[in-house]
């Protein structure tokens, strides 16, 4: 197992190293830059010089890549061009708001997908399935930036429900868990409605697949309630592939809906990477592509050493 | 490790994993109908509707569908309707060669690595594990934000995301497929390489090919939105579907539902369409 494990970690710090050797030297191929992005395009060239000059960007690409590579061993990040911040505490702050309103999704979503994946499993042959199955279809191409904008026209400004954007009340000022929680409520139900359909789906497929199992039929033979054998057998069994799916849905817990934190201009790392794309400000950009790119690795693995734990046939000697 | 319905870390996915809906048949002809139709209202609506997409009218901004207006006009006075179907042509014509440039990326990719020596197949396969290791959608905006892209480069680097899970397949497949007898038998026979690869490797494969190329064509659509409505896809004044929700979502104060729903609606029949067309194609093939 500890081979496995040194064996991916390896080749993600490998796509790691050439993700952002790539990325430096093309942020510094390009025209314009950050000193651009500062001043706007009529800055004059001293100004841009002196910039340039600051952030170290005048030096070759190379030494400014080992100058990277060697405050990163020392757990710097490098401080935003636009802000001026450290990068590791932003990303830390922004990242704590993610984890909160990814935690809140999943919640909903296990909720439901648990309660969806069991009923289409169980009658997936019958009108109730078929119906199940359809929602889901449906559901499943349905973009989350089309979901969210809909819900802000309607419930945020049509019927005045919940608030559109952010996470804060301005008014406030002190922010109550009510207030805080009204502004997670459309982003959350955005990615739910995201995530459900896969998630029922994997569930149902794996609880159709177990009940056509020999157990089940022993265990009916025996007596056993169709109550018990669901739960007591059936879904032990069943919940397996759902662990995986949710270790291989890790980085999108961190990570968080790029897409749905940027609709309701939500202050998570996903938004806070659409920022800093947009800003041409490659510090930021650069830590957050190396944070998600760990993170994907570590919920890929985690999920493997799950699954093993759960079934001792796949894991690994 | 299954294919968790997940094409990329950060959500972006068009395929639904296990228990099919509808029947193989009405799912695909459900896909065909559809697809049919959005390829209608963005190719041949526009030769009988000949309102310029950019010409502005200061007197009717933001103006409700009407007779001159169908789809109502945007806050420059700009037709609706004409606006969606150019957006749906800019959309279409990046997403499709994408998806083609992805499909083509992959299948050398795998082919190169089921076919060649062991060696080369396992550092092609330890590179594939290392491209897979990020998120296709951020690594898209990282270079999107980096290279401010032009058409050509767009289709370039959507097609270079979304390779890796296909050229597994495909090197899969070919591992399986050519040490077979009638692969083996085909060389004995006098086949070149190349005849023995097309006429029968390829043949094995297409089935699972078409599935994937399907799904590919919808992952696209969806990547290529979300990017523009992200600002960093197809660039202005050129608009996209994603493009256009970003607008609307600007003026969502003003209550624009006739702004917000025809993209939406479209990518959602276009992602919809792929998801049927895929996984009708994989019902009749009985893998569903």
């Amino acid at each position: 197992m500890l081979r496995v494990v040194r064996a991916r970690l390896g080749s993600a710090g490998l796509s790691l190293l050439i993700l952002t050797l790539l990325a430096f030297v093309m942020s510094h191929l390009t025209p314009g830059g950050p000193a651009y992005s500062i001043l706007g395009p009529a800055a004059r060239p001293d100004t841009v010089a002196a910039i340039n000059h600051e952030f170290g960007l005048d030096l070759p690409i190379w030494r400014q890549y080992l100058r990277w590579l060697w405050q990163l061993a020392h757990g710097r990040l490098g401080s935003s061009y636009l802000s001026n911040q450290p990068v590791g505490a932003m990303l830390l702050s922004y990242e704590a708001n993610t984890i909160l309103l990814q935690l809140v999704a999943l919640t909903a979503s296990l909720a439901i997908a648990f309660g969806l994946g069991l009923l289409h499993g169980v009658f997936h042959a019958r009108r109730l399935g078929r119906l199940i199955g359809t929602v889901e279809l449906g559901l499943f191409a349905l973009p989350s930036f089309f979901v969210g904008t809909l819900l802000i026209l309607w419930v945020s400004m049509g019927l005045g429900w919940l608030p559109a954007g952010g996470l804060e009340d301005l008014r406030l000022q002190h922010q109550t868990p009510g207030s805080i929680l009204s502004h997670l409520a459309l982003p959350a139900a955005t990615i739910t409605l995201f995530t459900v359909p896969a998630l029922s789906r994997y569930l149902a497929q794996s609880v159709h697949e177990e009940l056509g199992r020999d157990y089940v039929r022993s265990a009916a033979a025996r007596g056993a309630s169709p109550g018990r054998i669901l739960f007591r057998h059936v879904l032990r069994n069943a919940l397996r592939p759902v662990v995986t799916l949710l270790g291989l849905s890790l980085p999108t817990i961190f990570a968080g809906g790029i897409v749905t934190e940027t609709v309701f201009s939500y202050p998570g790392l996903g938004w806070l990477l659409w920022q800093s794309a947009i800003g041409q400000d490659y510090p930021v950009l650069i830590g957050i592509v190396l944070v998600i790119g760990v993170l994907t690795v570590l919920g890929n693995l985690l999920a493997d050493l799950v699954n093993g734990l759960l079934d001792p046939r796949t894991s690994y000697a | 490790m299954p294919d968790a319905g997940s094409v990329s870390g950060t959500g972006m996915r068009v395929r639904l994993p296990g228990l099919a809906a509808l029947s193989g048949s009405g799912s695909l002809l459900a896909g065909i109908v559809l697809a049919l139709l959005v390829l209608f209202l963005c190719f041949l609506v526009p030769l009988a509707w000949r309102a310029d997409p950019y010409a502005l009218n200061p007197l009717s901004p933001l103006s409700h569908p009407s007779r001159a207006f169908p789809l109502g006009t945007d806050e420059l006075g700009r037709d609706n309707l004409a606006r969606v179907m150019d957006a749906g042509r800019a959309t279409l014509l990046v997403a499709l060669p994408a998806a083609a440039v992805t499909f083509l990326a992959g299948l050398l990719y795998g082919l190169a690595s089921g076919l060649g020596p062991r060696l080369l197949d396992a550092a092609m396969m330890r590179l594939l594990d290392a491209v897979l290791a990020l998120p296709g959608l951020v690594v898209l905006i990282f270079f999107a934000a980096i290279l401010r892209l032009s058409t050509p480069s767009l289709i370039l680097l959507l097609g270079l995301i979304s390779w890796p899970p296909l050229a597994r397949l495909v090197r899969n497949e070919t591992r399986a497929v050519r040490d077979r007898d009638f692969v083996q038998a085909a060389y004995q026979m006098g086949g070149g390489f190349f005849h023995v690869v097309t006429t029968h490797l390829l043949r094995v494969m297409a089935p699972v090919l078409a599935v994937n190329f399907t799904f590919l064509v919808g992952e696209m659509i969806l990547l290529l939105s979300a990017l523009s409505f992200l600002g960093l896809g197809v660039q202005p004044p050129q608009t996209s579907w994603g493009g256009l929700l970003e607008g609307a979502l600007q003026l969502v104060a003003l209550d624009p539902w006739w702004l917000v729903l025809p993209p939406g609606l479209l990518i959602f029949a276009s992602l919809l369409s792929a998801s049927l067309i895929g996984q009708g194609l994989l019902a009749r093939q009985g893998r569903a």
